[in-house]
């Protein structure tokens, strides 16, 4: 531990000399282009830096139970966006290298809820139940931590860089919300929702899924690179049990109209009711508390909204 | 020289052989090799694609033109170029010609092919009594190549498994053509799909599909957005399914690992796991290993299995199996609990492309530059092995082969499967 917290404090130091670094020396001897490209790799540079000093304090903090020693406190802070921005999309199709488990039974979900672990039985007292599937940087799973204190949230998200962001703003808020035990209940993984889910979850394992401004991928011929589509339905309904709820949103009328078509298509889907949708509180959550619907907000656009109820399986179908 | 048999099959009595050679396909009686049906695929491949590729262009023009102003908008909120449709050229990789999967009805009664030129499911009636004993039914064409192809129990539906990941569902015996834009996937992976089966159970119909990421999925059927359960077990891609006709239930499934899996399927348990890696070892090659961008000093030669099938006799009840592009054809008998014991290596002289059990032997096309002699045979004897018979079947079939190549360099890729294998991009 002690070595890690180390480590820690030299790679911020490293951090502050790579910040002093002045861009603008020789410029008179650099043409524009390559002064720009310079500031782009250092810019680079300090970013990575900075990802790498909060990298050594998840590894430290990550699987830490309530017991561990208090790190640097400059190290636990909450993560600043800007040192994790990456390109808006990750194309669903390719072969990332992901990490994921081959079979739910194979997750070792007390990496990611280790207050949840009883090392007694060896097993988790409690399983994930809500997914936030491309949660970005994690705002609406922040909230639900603190909505639904009793029940394990997960955001899944493609982008490295973003979910390294998540994770370290959920280290963050566990570490400065210790004595409340807040925070535990929520973790994030980076995964290929559209590949990966049946990996994760047992059949019937989630009661609430959230799609949330997913990446609109407006050309025709992309339609299938959506996160919602008929075939991929069935494989959330899988996942979802009776009762279930898919939740989604965006500012695009055009995909809201998509993805309500193809929900309600689809036969294992019904739509729930306006009314319904005015008393539910996660409906109120989802509103408001992504920085997607932040950025629609502040923008004054429109936001769409349309929940799904998972009906039964029919009874021919075991 | 002759280009090489890239598929075979035959029908269940093992009197007729039916074989695919680039864009031609062949109908062998068994019993003296004679020819007794065939077609040539008239659609040139280079043309279709200019041909489609233009129709895209127009159609991009015209809903550029329709909502100028919209996509004027979205082109500035994007920041981005419109991409382009890449234009097939001198440089563009070759399309080649020809049919990438066969299979026959359960009644035997159809034969269904798919096309790479087109992208098309090619279905022909069989009627043994005219001359030439294949009709084309109809040619259905999709949106993205099609992979592999069953029909229903009832033969009414064909299930058509594409490179994309999705599976559609046509009528199997009349002429009527589907709108490429009117085909709705009945259920799809975000994978490109190596193979489809319909299994039955109880009565009951469940579609079983394999992935290129190591999934198999069961999905009931018709009601295909019902997924039952998924088979977890393959860490690399899955080429193979084979259904074990002693017990529906018995499922084999291989790809790009160096095991078998033998499955219940619809109990969903895994009942063994069959190593090949030392049984293959001596016959893998420096053809075996990873592309040269891939390629790293400790890359071990991979292997990848291209086919599985059941052999019975009396109560043996054998397995068959072919790793791409080797020189030997492996045998396996199933014990009480449905574990493997290994039976045999037959070392061959030739790489094996495709395989298939006629009677009690195996017919096998080869990877060979020859005028007169394409296939391979080797019966079972009185206990199960395999000999090595020089026969007259395999040349008269050969003669049938109107396919002339002039040397190795113009002979279409034989082996495909390794492409599948995932390499990291990221
Ligand atoms: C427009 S963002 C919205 C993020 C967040 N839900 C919000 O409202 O702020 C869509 C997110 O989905 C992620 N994503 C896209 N495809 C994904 C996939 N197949 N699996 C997991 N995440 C995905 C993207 O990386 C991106 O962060």
């Amino acid at each position: 531990m002690l070595i890690a917290h180390r480590t820690a404090y030299l790679l911020s130091h490293r951090l502050c000399q790579i910040y002093r670094i002045n861009p603008t020396s020789n410029m008179s001897l650099d043409s524009d282009k390559e002064a720009q490209i310079r500031h782009q790799r250092e810019s680079e540079l300090k970013r990575k830096a900075y990802r790498d000093m909060k990298e050594e304090t998840r590894k430290v903090l990550k699987h830490a139970r309530i017991e561990t020693p208090t790190p640097e406190p400059d190290a636990v802070g909450l993560p600043r966006k800007r040192f994790y921005r990456q390109r808006a999309h990750s194309n669903p199709f390719s072969d990332h290298r992901l990490d994921y488990p081959q079979e739910p039974s194979c997750m070792e979900w007390q990496k990611l809820y280790p207050h949840y672990f009883d090392e007694t039985t060896g097993t988790m007292s409690k399983n994930v139940e809500i997914a936030d599937i491309g949660c970005g940087y994690g705002g609406l799973l922040i909230q639900l931590a603190t909505a639904f204190p009793e029940k394990l949230s997960l955001g899944m998200e493609i982008r490295v860089q973003v979910t390294q962001y998540v994770e370290d703003r959920i280290i963050a808020l566990r570490e400065q919300n210790k004595d409340a035990e807040q925070y535990q209940n929520v973790a994030v993984l980076r995964g290929n929702a559209m590949k990966f889910t049946p990996n994760f979850f047992f059949k019937g394992q989630l009661s609430k899924m959230f799609f949330c401004f997913p990446d609109p991928h407006f050309k025709q011929r992309k339609h299938k690179a959506r996160i919602i589509t008929s075939t991929l339905l069935s494989e959330y309904a899988y996942v979802l049990r009776e009762g279930g709820i898919i939740y989604t949103i965006t500012d695009v009328e055009d995909l809201h109209k998509w993805m309500a078509k193809h929900l309600e298509e689809h036969p294992l889907f019904e739509r729930k009711s306006v009314e319904w949708e005015k008393n539910d509180k996660c409906v109120q959550l989802m509103m408001n508390s992504t920085e997607e619907g932040q950025k629609v907000e502040r923008n004054k656009g429109s936001k769409y909204v349309a929940c799904f109820e998972r009906l039964p399986t029919p009874e021919d179908c075991d | 020289m002759k280009h090489p048999i890239q598929i075979l099959i035959a029908d269940k009595s093992g009197e007729h052989i039916f074989a695919s050679v680039t864009n031609h396909l062949l109908v062998l009686r068994a019993s003296d090799g004679k020819l007794i049906g065939s077609w040539v695929d008239p659609v040139d491949a280079q043309e279709f694609q200019e041909k489609r590729f233009k129709a895209r262009m127009e159609e991009q023009k015209k809903k550029e033109e329709a909502n100028e102003d919209e996509n004027a908008a979205k082109k500035l909120k994007n920041n981005k170029k419109e991409p382009k449709v890449p234009a097939p050229g001198p440089g563009a990789p070759t399309i080649y010609n020809y049919i990438r999967s066969l299979t026959l009805s359960r009644d035997e009664s159809y034969l269904i092919g798919t096309t790479d030129s087109d992208k098309a499911a090619v279905i022909f009636k069989i009627d043994y009594s005219q001359d030439n004993c294949l009709s084309l039914v109809k040619r259905q064409v999709f949106p993205k190549r099609p992979c592999s192809v069953l029909t229903t129990l009832d033969d009414e539906k064909v299930v058509v498994a594409d490179k994309f990941g999705d599976v559609y569902e046509i009528q199997g015996k009349d002429s009527a053509v589907v709108a490429e834009k009117d085909l709705v996937p009945i259920l799809g992976h975000v994978s490109m799909l190596s193979e489809v089966i319909v299994a039955e159970h109880d009565g009951k119909q469940f579609v079983l599909t394999g992935d290129r990421d190591e999934h198999i999925k069961v999905s009931h059927y018709p009601k295909s957005y019902v997924v039952r359960n998924w088979l977890f077990g393959h860490h690399e891609f899955v080429s193979c399914l084979q259904i074990c006709p002693f017990n529906e239930d018995i499922l084999v499934s291989g790809g790009g690992d160096d095991y078998l899996l033998v499955w219940n399927w619809w109990e969903k348990k895994e009942l063994a796991k069959v190593e090949l890696r030392e049984l293959v070892a001596p016959f893998l090659t420096d053809s075996h290993l990873p592309p040269e961008r891939f390629f790293r000093e400790d890359s071990p030669r991979e292997i990848c299995i291209s086919k599985v099938r059941v052999y019975e006799q009396g109560d043996q009840k054998l397995l068959v199996v072919l790793c791409e592009n080797t020189k030997c054809i492996l045998t396996f008998s199933f014990n009480e609990d449905m574990s493997l014991t290994h039976k045999q290596t037959l070392s061959t002289t030739d790489s094996i492309i495709d395989f298939v059990i006629v009677s009690d032997a195996v017919l096998a096309a080869v990877d060979v530059e020859s005028e007169d002699n394409l296939l391979q045979l080797f019966r079972f004897d009185d206990s199960c092995s395999l000999h090595h018979e020089d026969s007259d079947l395999t040349k008269v079939i050969s003669k049938s082969v109107e396919c002339e190549v002039s040397g190795r360099a113009d002979f279409y890729p034989l082996y495909y499967i390794s492409s599948l294998r995932k390499r990291s991009e990221h």
